[in-house]
């Protein structure tokens, strides 16, 4: 039983491992400094240890859910005219640095 | 602020800790930074150097107060919106997190060929580079009549602080169906819109317990910060209360009485029952003293903001000429975070990226009914260039508007924690 679990678990680490460098291997010109460096353009307002209200935390969010989200304020189908500002100037490597960065946070 | 007060030299004990039992400190193998002014700018400033130096910087905060209220989200604390102490913050977070030393004294001198500042208790601490964020000064003299001493009668309130609360007692204690009169600066100043909102807030606060009560804004100026988005809601929220006179109407405001509450202009003499006076501003005074002035402000390297006048010295916030960013604790607070990435850079040789600056301005017109204004910004040789920007727009929907009042008290938690903690 005990055996099993050990296994279970390396398995399960090892997809989690593979999923997170499959999603990073996406991240076309990714740099993680430069990530936390913009990272703190967006603590201005998403404040890192609160509840998040009225402005969504974004720490803790998966890397796929945050480009789909900086796309979609980008090209203007997700409403919010702060965010629209913040996506408009961000091209894609900043946004896959600011992805790899936040990856990198628990 | 005319008569310096001496303070009492206290460095936090976990900061002092820190720093003493850092022999390299002692011996002055670590840069060191020196941040005078613990607001939007200085705080940011202190807390990215020491964070993302890892101890490699040493970063001194000078800041006269132990607790600081802040500017912005003071005229919600007008309108009931917000308790006084919720504005209140400390600066443990900065000393204990981030290792920064906190030093509660004024700073009266800059030294600039020693590289030295020199404290209110006859202290002096030396620097490598040195940022100043100061804030603004009042120019009481650019209303003939105001003064340091009618301050009391006719609170500016400006500063945040105890002459808010001035103001609120006695905008509660007005009488009834009497007249308000807002005075609001000339440009430039600190928070464009902030003298609307202030309006605003009165206005929201005479609603429920004065509701003849009159307000009359007499403006040095012609036009102002989302004009049309503070007058449609002054006509919406509070019909009929609301007059504001432009400079070319009322001609220029001659004299003030604050004995007799009287505002004498070319148009009429108006009697005010309460009343807030905001004078013409310059950079705060260490600036001056630290010779990095032009006039009343600082001109700036736009891509590092180093002063022009001396490049181990950086101003950030109200003081800077950072055209076209306005004066706000948004942009003091983007600019800290480009002068920290360049200071850094320069002393130990981390990586310095292209600036980027930006700024949104959240005003609450009435419970629920929140407006912006924002930019993007990018350095040039000549100037910080204003790239993108979007305003809130008239006749918006009530649940949009409920959503950026929201959206404003999550930025309010958001900048304080990045400046604090």
């Amino acid at each position: 039983m005990k055996s099993k679990f050990i296994l279970l678990s390396i398995v399960v680490c090892f997809f989690l491992m593979n999923k997170s460098y499959a999603d990073q291997k996406q991240l076309v010109g990714a740099d993680a400094d430069y990530g936390e460096h913009l990272f703190g353009e967006c603590v201005t307002c998403h404040n890192s240890t609160g509840l998040g209200q009225g402005i969504p935390k974004i720490t803790g969010m998966k890397t796929s859910q945050f480009i789909t989200k900086i796309l979609a304020y980008k090209t203007k189908e997700k409403e919010n005219a702060v965010m629209q500002m913040v996506a408009e100037r961000l091209g894609e490597e900043e946004i896959n640095s600011l992805a790899l960065y936040l990856s990198k946070l628990k | 602020m005319t008569k310096m007060k001496r303070r009492t030299f206290v460095g936090l004990a976990a900061a002092t800790t820190t720093a003493l039992s850092m022999p390299s400190i002692a011996f002055g193998a670590l840069p060191r930074v020196v941040v005078i002014g613990g607001g939007a700018g200085g705080a940011t400033a202190a807390k990215y150097i020491a964070k993302d130096s890892k101890g490699a910087i040493d970063v001194t905060l000078v800041e006269a107060s132990k607790r600081y209220y802040t500017c912005f989200f003071s005229n919600l604390y007008l309108g009931d919106f917000r308790a006084y102490g919720s504005i209140g913050h400390n600066y443990y977070g900065l000393a204990v997190n981030h290792g920064v030393n906190m030093v509660h004294e004024w700073a009266l001198s800059v030294n600039n060929a020693a590289k030295k500042v020199n404290l209110g208790s006859g202290e002096s601490i030396s620097y490598d580079k040195l940022v100043i964020s100061p804030g603004i000064d009042l120019k009481f003299e650019s209303v003939n009549g105001y003064s340091a001493e009618a301050q009391s009668k006719m609170p500016h309130a400006w500063k945040s602080g105890t002459q808010v609360q001035l103001l609120k007692n006695q905008v509660k204690g007005m009488k009834k169906g009497g007249t308000f009169v807002m005075v609001p600066p000339p440009n430039p100043y600190r928070c464009p819109p902030g003298p609307y909102e202030r309006v605003s807030m009165i206005a929201h606060q005479f609603k429920k317990s004065n509701p003849t009560a009159k307000i009359v804004i007499l403006d040095p100026k012609n036009k102002f910060s989302k004009q049309g988005l503070f007058m449609e809601g002054w006509q919406k929220h509070y019909p009929g209360m609301i007059e504001w006179i432009s400079a070319e109407t009322h001609g220029g405001i001659k004299k003030i009485n604050a004995a007799t509450m009287e505002f004498e202009t070319d148009l009429d003499t108006f009697k005010a029952d309460a009343a807030s006076v905001v004078p013409a501003q310059r950079a705060g005074r260490i600036a001056m003293n630290a010779g990095v002035n032009n006039g009343d402000w600082c001109p700036i390297v736009p891509a590092s903001m180093q002063a022009q006048a001396d490049e181990n010295i950086y101003v950030l916030g109200d003081a800077s000429i950072a055209k076209s960013m306005p004066k706000s604790g948004f942009s003091a607070n983007s600019q800290a975070k480009v002068a920290a990435n360049h200071i850094r850079g320069s002393l130990t040789g981390s990586k310095v990226f292209t600036p980027r600056f930006a700024n949104t301005c959240w005003s609450l017109v009435a419970t629920n009914d929140g407006i912006k204004v924002g930019a993007n910004y990018k350095a040039t040789d000549e100037k910080i260039d204003k790239t993108s920007g979007f305003i809130s727009k008239t006749g918006e929907d009530s649940n949009l508007r409920k959503a950026t009042y929201e959206e404003s008290i999550g930025w309010y938690s958001g900048i304080t924690s990045d400046m604090f903690s």
